[in-house]
């Protein structure tokens, strides 16, 4: 894949936990290229390293060794103020744990990112109140996150995710909390980021949203075991799994 | 020479034959008497986008057959004598057969057993690496998860072919953990040989 | 068994957690031995009485009696010789003198004063004898200064001084507990002074008497004093005392106000430590239930924990607040107490162990109870009290630039103790310009008095204010650090979130270090009145005339560069914490 239409790029990524016999290889020479508009999905079982490898390409943690571009910008060289900088524009984070501040309004909380990029408070207000909408909450954006349930929280963490118009969004198990119910919401969400062209990253265990993504890889022991493009079954196929046969 | 054990074809040639579509077209007769075409199309109903598997004529055959078995009787209406058109109605027995379908609680049974024999087959023979198979096994139920998953998401809250799509997901990815734990457990025994 | 598998399990887990958190055990350790520290000094100073006049006293054969000869003085009824029988009056165990006494003129380093000299060959008597501190004892060519006078002087053994216009030299520095007047005191050989007193005028002679029965000392003096107009007066050693205690009393004064001082500054800094660990241990004892430990298994686990830490910090307050203790007890320079004193007794040694251990049982058993009262599953899942929700603070700070929208929302989090560091720090400020104003005032003063001895007075009273202020500043100090870490702690969720959002580490950091400010200027704004209100209560109407207005304003700059300079370390640390290490552990 030709780097230049990649919006990620990473080469031979490491990272150790650790130090002599208690040395820990978390991710063990991971290539990767996600080109714009891509959807991935990285699955694995727990502690196959595939947090890690996320931490790594948001910049949020330093690797051990490889290295990383992130929207045309290499990541050794930044320091941490520069990856700070970076992060603002370049990335979207979504957490397992949501990570909503608690004493702040579902509407506060998604304005967040954009404040701290330098927006003024009016245009950070407006976009919030748009994102909002956009994931389906607007009748909630007085509500702190302690009255939300799960699957709401998760969403107004997704709108706060985009609101810097994020080159990439990153998320680490972004149902891994979340009920049936509230998994579909979010489902319908990833489903409509990718549609609106928006480049995703995915760690999950989750197939169901494994399967929303277009390239889905899989992880063990801390490298990237097997790759595949989904294609769509069919209506026939469908039928042989649901029991309507002969 | 041994004969070559015949595996019976998964892919029927026209369409797939509801197992149970019998008891179905009784039960819905058990409130008041239908027409053939009225039946097919309160099945295509409650089957949603996977009624385009139901075969054509699958209906009225099978309304001949439960005829013939004395479960329902039928009438003609009209000139034309077309099984869609006629009305059919449930008899006694047929009455019967529906309260005992709807209290029988038997379930289809979950199959892993194939599947298993066959990565163990692979693994003793030496014919292919288990790992693979499971990868490519994952890969299609995948796809069919991704079909299944984007028709439940299509249909709208509160539908009930949507909770039959429900159904197929989650089986789909029960399944999938359950090979998700054959490929851990492959791959390891291949380090281990 | 059961009992020594419980105890291993204590063990096992307090060692653990101690190791765990070796940074946070340090520093909790510092915290609680400053607070012992504080409060043994609050009590050592409190209890600072007149023990010391009471050594120098029997160190010198302190005179129950002294008596002074002054013909012409106060009348002219009565004769030397009968002043000289005194001696041998009923109930006079032992006397000293008479020794001839005149107000002689000495002059020494660029100071004229007037001085009570006294005639004395030797060192050596009964009653009244001066304890040399250094050089050796009055010969032809030297005199003796008394200590306090010296120092006020800076004059040292070998220097040379004028009196009357007579070249001679200090030979010797020595202390007495017999000062009848308020001239200060020498003593030169009895040819010296016959030789330099005034021959126009009569001598004076003063005789030192010991009773032997120091209760009688009052009726003594009353049957002895003759009316008015009496050649002779007789002091009783309470009177004498009464003159010193007045310098003693200023500083016990400032010594007793340091120690409440002291004190307020403890409870401050215990209530942030223990509000600050508070959380930590709500979650410790739903995990200890939550695995199935008893409520006293629990229990015995935090108090173990924290009696450990609180023994360690009472060894080191207690050994520090001993170090540091001397340089305030050193009331009325001529008096012993300064060397080595123990104004620390097994009392107040036992009661900082009761107070660290008081400590060590508040942040016990407060948790606990709260554990035992909130539902396992609550203790796990919400440890920390939410910080409230502030609306229109939130709204207002989003018009702010990126560290000052952080340090608002940050300071918001935790009113309480942003109050308990406004006190602290407020306290601080105000004591330091109470001090300032009143050395300022000991120069002016000095130059408006020109007495030596008044200015040694206020000498040695500024020397306790400035060694109170310094011990106050630093208190303050570690209670602001702790105070700092303790919200860096409690806000590390928060700041990595803001990192993972796009704030860089200098945001970060100037967000968390601004939180302090705010109390920073409020504290510095409320200590200058406060300082300048303590300053007038000491020193009266003195000090309303010359009340400085400007200089103290400069507190307020002064304050917050301080506190940001000190504030910035554990800001800067908390700011350079591994994101992800935060973020994934939740």
């Amino acid at each position: 894949m030709n780097s230049n239409s990649s919006v990620l790029s990473a080469r031979e990524l490491v990272k150790d936990y650790g130090s002599g016999a208690a040395l820990v290889r978390a991710v063990r020479d991971v290539t990767l290229d996600v080109a714009s508009g891509e959807s991935v999905a990285i699955v694995g079982p727990s502690g196959c390293g595939k947090s890690t490898l996320l931490y790594l390409l948001g910049g949020l943690e330093r690797p051990t060794a490889g290295t990383l571009q992130l929207a045309g910008v290499q990541l050794e060289r930044l320091p941490e103020a520069g990856l700070a900088r970076l992060r603002r524009h370049a990335l979207g984070f979504v957490f397992q744990a949501f990570h909503l501040v608690d004493e702040l309004t579902a509407l506060e909380n998604v304005e967040l990112p954009a404040l701290l990029a330098g927006a003024s408070p009016h245009n950070a207000r407006v976009r919030a109140v748009e994102l909002l909408a956009r994931v389906g909450l607007a009748d909630r954006v007085g509500h702190l996150p302690s009255a939300l349930s799960g699957g709401q929280r998760q969403r107004v963490a997704i709108a706060r995710a985009l609101v810097n118009e994020p080159a990439v969004v990153l998320a680490d198990e972004p149902t891994g909390n979340l009920d049936g119910a509230a998994t579909t919401d979010v489902l319908r969400l990833f489903e409509q980021l990718h549609a609106d062209g928006q480049t995703l990253v995915v760690v999950t265990h989750d197939e169901r949203i494994a399967a929303t993504a277009d390239r889905l890889i899989t992880m063990r022991d801390g490298e990237f075991m097997d790759e595949a493009r989904l294609t769509g079954g069919s209506a026939r196929s469908l039928g042989a799994m649901t029991g309507l046969e002969g | 020479m041994a004969k070559l054990l015949e595996l019976p074809s998964r892919e029927p040639l026209h369409g797939y034959q509801l197992r149970v579509v019998q008891e179905v077209l009784l039960a819905l007769l058990a409130r008041d008497a239908s027409h053939g075409y009225e039946l097919r199309a309160r099945l295509t109903l409650a089957l949603g986008p996977l009624a385009v598997a139901l075969n054509e004529g699958q209906v009225y055959v099978t309304l001949g057959r439960l005829e013939k078995s004395g479960l329902v009787s039928s009438r003609r209406v009209g000139q034309v004598d077309r099984r869609d058109r006629r009305v059919y109605e449930l008899t006694p027995a047929g009455r019967e057969r529906v309260v005992a379908w709807l209290e029988d609680t038997s379930w289809p049974k979950p199959a892993p057993a194939e599947f298993h024999l066959k990565l163990v087959a692979a693994a003793t023979a030496g014919l292919a690496d288990p790992v693979g198979i499971v990868d490519r096994q994952r890969h299609e139920l995948l796809s069919g998860l991704r079909e299944a998953q984007r028709a439940a998401l299509a249909e709208a809250e509160g539908s009930v072919a949507g909770l039959l799509l429900e159904g197929v997901v989650l089986r789909l990815q029960a399944d999938l953990r359950w090979l998700e734990a054959c490929a851990g457990y492959w791959s390891q025994a291949r380090g281990r040989s | 068994m059961r009992v020594a598998g419980r105890l291993l399990f204590v063990c096992r887990l307090v060692r653990g957690d101690i190791k765990r958190r070796r940074v946070q055990s340090v520093l909790l350790l510092a915290m609680i031995a400053t607070t012992t520290t504080t409060l043994t000094l609050a009590l050592a100073l409190h209890w600072v009485t007149d023990s010391p006049f009471a050594r120098t006293r029997a160190a010198t054969k302190g005179p129950d009696v002294a008596g002074l000869f002054e013909p012409g003085f106060h009348g002219n009824v009565g004769t030397y010789q009968q002043f000289v029988a005194l001696r041998r009056a009923s109930g006079v165990l032992a006397s000293s003198g008479p020794y001839p006494i005149a107000s002689l003129e000495l002059s020494a380093r660029g100071h004229l004063v007037r001085v009570h000299a006294e005639g004395r060959d030797r060192q050596s008597a009964a009653v009244d004898q001066p304890l040399l501190t250094a050089g050796s004892w009055a010969a032809p060519g030297g005199v003796v200064i008394e200590r306090g006078f010296a120092d006020a002087l800076g004059v040292h053994v070998g220097d040379p001084i004028l009196l009357n216009g007579r070249q001679l030299a200090v030979r010797g520095i020595a202390l007495t507990s017999a000062v009848p007047t308020s001239d200060p005191l020498i003593w030169v050989t009895r040819s010296a002074l016959l030789a330099s007193a005034d021959k126009s005028r009569p001598l004076w002679y003063a005789l030192n008497l010991k009773l032997s029965d120091p209760a009688s000392v009052p009726a003594f003096t009353n049957a002895h004093n003759g009316g008015p107009n009496t050649a002779w007066f007789l002091e009783s050693s309470q009177g004498i005392r009464a003159d010193d205690s007045a310098t003693i009393s200023e500083e016990q004064q400032l010594l007793q106000v340091g120690s409440a001082l002291l004190a307020m500054i403890a409870v401050a800094g215990i209530a942030v430590l223990v509000g600050g660990r508070m959380a930590e241990q709500t979650r410790r004892v739903g995990l200890l239930k939550a695995v199935g430990a008893t409520p006293r298994l629990v229990a015995m686990v935090l108090l173990a924990e924290n009696l450990l830490l609180a023994i360690a910090a009472t060894i080191v307050g207690v050994v520090v607040g001993r170090l540091i203790a001397p340089a305030l007890t050193s009331p009325g320079n001529s008096l012993l107490g300064s060397a080595g004193s123990p104004a620390l007794t097994l009392t107040t040694v036992a009661l900082a162990a009761a107070l660290a251990l008081a400590v060590a049982a508040a942040a016990t058993i407060l948790p606990a109870l709260r554990g035992a009262r909130t539902s396992t599953i609550t203790a796990l899942n919400d440890p920390a009290r939410p910080p409230q929700r502030r609306p229109r603070l939130t709204a207002l700070s989003a018009r702010l630039p990126v560290p000052l929208l952080l340090a608002v929302r940050l300071a918001a989090r935790r009113p309480r103790r942003m109050l308990l560091s406004i006190a602290s720090m407020a306290i601080a400020v105000a004591t330091v310009i109470a001090t300032l104003a009143q050395s300022h005032a000991t120069v002016l003063g000095v130059q408006i008095a020109g007495n030596i001895l008044a200015a040694s007075r206020h000498n040695s009273v500024d020397h306790v204010a400035n060694v109170l202020s310094v011990i106050l500043l630093v208190i303050a100090a570690i209670n602001l650090l702790f105070a700092t870490w303790a919200s860096v702690m409690d806000a590390q969720r928060p700041t990595a979130l803001a990192r993972a959002l796009g704030a860089t580490p200098r945001q970060i950091t100037a967000g968390l270090a601004g939180a302090q400010l705010g109390p920073a200027l409020i504290a510095a704004v409320l200590g200058i009145p406060i300082g300048l209100v303590m300053y007038i209560a000491a020193d009266g109407n003195e000090a309303t005339a010359h009340l400085p207005i400007l200089w103290p304003l400069a507190a307020i700059p002064i304050t917050l560069i301080a506190v940001a300079a000190l504030t910035a370390i554990p800001a800067r640390i908390g700011a350079h914490r591994p994101i992800a290490e935060v973020l994934r552990s939740e």
